[in-house]
């Protein structure tokens, strides 16, 4: 009979204890799968998220990490040398101010501004009314849903705008917009309160005449390195990185902390697999010690007797494991839902992000893990000497 | 003179305990032939067993050599001497131990799989030797729906599945009333009429008596050797 349906047999004979081992496997499986989406899963959706909108380079004044830094002074002239150089399809400059819409009776909703000019690409997506026009008078806004939502007014209505745009510096008068559009920002949370108008528009609402930019914003036309080097050459004051290295940034610093936590509770969720794993196998075999005696005495060798062991082994973590994923999965999306409450986190983007490579980790993992947790019960079992055991099974 | 099938000379065996060590068996010479039936006797604890353990190559003297069929078993590897009990000697125990999980049939077959049969060689042999020892109709029963005297001829065939040249049977009455124990005792009976030498381990005399030589142990020796039914 063959190793799998003796290890299956052996298993259904104890119904109650296989359907619970099964069923504890399942869970920690779940939530191993689970820390391995967290692990990449920032990553992984941050770097869709910045693929997303077009852009593939971005160029600051400093080195600092976005958005820190220091602003891009001079920034037309910085866009239209960047825009020049053939690697380069499209040059944004992108300017950033805290605002507020004033409403009636003083009322006022706070609102994080962008300064940047449509192109043919832009990171927001319009879900009523229409985009920007440059120059218009009076100047025009797009807001999101979210602010849309708190001040009420749909597009085609005038709103006032007071925008605060240096820390330090009084806060301009305000100034008349149209809204004309409301659009969906990707790296807004699901509380944030975002409207974009034009460069010229921003400039004039914080009551200046500086020609400056957060960054550039730079889709490349072949291939973002190719395009950095580029830059890099022609304009070497600047300080350009592609979405990768962003991400990569990113790897290293913001999402460290998750990537800890996800290998720690990993690594405690494979002790508790491999534990349980090793009792099961090691119950079972006490339980079994005069049968499997009789197994040697009649032919089988101990590497066969030991084999019966991690083919049980085998099959509780593969039943177990392959019940853990859609219970991984499940859970995955709760707790992302739990974690993306936290103030700061762009709508678009997930804690936990399934890749077909995590799927290819959690089952090593478990594979290692049954292979760990089986050897004591296979030791246990190519030890038994035969002889005693059967004496001491008809003594007792 | 024809090589015996089993040879063990001068076997010694001491277990290390607590107290000191115990002399299970103390220079046991014996031969079995191919076809014989030999029931060895005595108290417990003589050594009878530890005898037929180390006949049937599932332990080892600690001093002595055993031959089977004319080759010196005792410094096989672990795995020349679990092919050597798979296909050249079968077990029959005092409780059975038979896989609960399994079938009579499919307990019979367990031996036959592992020596490597084909499907078709094991149905054929399996239903052969369940017919052998009347229990062709238990054939689907798990040994929880068998009496300890069906258990005990499904043990039997099980044993006989690789057709053994030595059965070895360690008290294969101990745990039947009467007449089961006699029905496994005609069984063996016809096991060895049938060319299986057989080795019996009892404490039952009306089961030793069937056996054409006896070896009755004391202390971990042979006090004496009997012989004629």
């Amino acid at each position: 009979m063959r190793a799998l349906i003796f290890g299956a047999r052996s298993l259904v004979r104890q119904p109650g204890r296989t359907a619970l081992g099964i069923l504890g496997i399942a869970a920690v499986g779940a939530l191993l799968f689970d820390m391995l989406l967290l692990s990449r899963g920032l990553v992984v959706s941050f770097r869709d998220l910045l693929d997303s909108i077009g852009f593939d380079v971005r160029i600051t004044a400093t080195d600092s990490p976005l958005p820190a830094g220091v602003r891009m002074k001079d920034a037309t002239r910085a866009a239209s040398d960047v825009a020049r150089l053939p690697q380069v399809a499209e040059v944004l400059p992108m300017r950033t101010a805290n605002g507020e819409i004033v409403l009636s009776r003083g009322r006022v909703v706070p609102a994080g501004i962008t300064g940047m000019d449509p192109g043919n690409r832009h990171p927001w997506t319009i879900v009523s009314g229409v985009d920007l026009t440059p120059r218009a008078t009076p100047p025009e806004i797009v807001v999101n849903e979210q602010l849309r939502d708190e001040i009420g007014v749909a597009p085609g209505s005038e709103l006032t705008l007071r925008a605060a745009c240096d820390p330090g510096r009084a806060v301009a008068a305000p100034r008349t917009f149209k809204l004309v559009g409301v659009a969906q920002f990707p790296f807004d949370d699901e509380a944030q309160s975002t409207a974009v108008v034009s460069r010229d528009a921003l400039r004039e609402a914080c009551g200046d005449d500086r020609d400056e930019a957060d960054m550039l914003m730079v889709a490349s036309s072949g291939g973002a390195a190719a395009a950095v080097t580029a830059i890099k050459a022609a304009r070497p004051d600047l300080y350009p990185i592609t979405n990768e290295q962003i991400v990569a940034r990113m790897q290293t610093q913001g999402f460290t902390y998750f990537r800890q936590i996800s290998a720690v509770l990993s690594a405690i969720t494979l002790l508790f697999g491999f534990l349980l794993i090793t009792v099961l196998l090691t119950v079972s075999v006490n339980q079994r010690l005069a049968e499997i005696a009789a197994l040697r005495a009649l032919g089988f060798s101990r590497m066969r007797a030991a084999a019966d062991v991690f083919v049980q082994g085998a099959l509780l973590v593969g039943v177990g494991g392959v019940l853990a994923v859609p219970l991984g999965m499940a859970l995955s999306i709760w707790l992302d839902r739990i974690l993306k409450t936290m103030p700061g986190i762009p709508s678009a983007m997930h804690f936990f992000v399934f890749e077909p490579r995590t799927l290819l980790t959690h089952v090593a993992l478990l594979v290692a893990t049954t292979l760990l947790a089986s050897a004591y019960p296979m030791w246990l079992v190519a030890r038994l000497p035969i002889a005693a055991t059967l004496r001491s099974e008809v003594v007792g | 003179m024809s090589t015996p099938l089993v040879e063990a000379r001068a076997l010694g065996k001491i277990f290390p305990m607590g107290g000191g060590p115990v002399h299970a068996l103390r220079d046991i010479t014996v031969q079995v032939s191919a076809g014989e039936y030999l029931a060895i006797r005595g108290p417990s604890g003589c050594g009878k067993s530890t005898l037929l353990h180390i006949l049937g190559c599932v332990d080892t003297p600690t001093a002595g050599t055993l031959f089977f069929d004319g080759r010196e078993v005792g410094a096989l590897p672990d795995v020349a001497r679990s092919d050597l009990r798979l296909r050249s000697i079968g077990f029959v125990f005092q409780r059975f131990f038979l896989l609960p999980m399994l079938t009579a049939a499919e307990n019979v077959d367990v031996p036959q799989a592992e020596a490597g049969r084909s499907k078709a060689e094991r149905r054929r042999r399996t239903s052969e030797l369940l017919e052998y020892v009347g229990l062709s109709h238990r054939a689907d029963h798990r040994p929880s729906q068998l009496s300890g005297g069906e258990a005990q001829r499904v043990a039997i065939a099980r044993a006989l599945a690789n057709n053994p040249r030595l059965l070895l049977a360690d008290e294969p009455t101990g745990e039947l009333d009467r007449s089961n124990g006699e029905h496994v005792a005609e069984l063996l009976d016809r096991v060895q009429a049938d060319g299986t030498t057989v080795v019996v381990v009892t404490h039952d005399p009306s089961l030793a008596e069937r056996a054409a030589r006896r070896l009755i142990m004391r202390d971990g020796q042979i006090e004496r050797e009997e012989s004629g039914r």
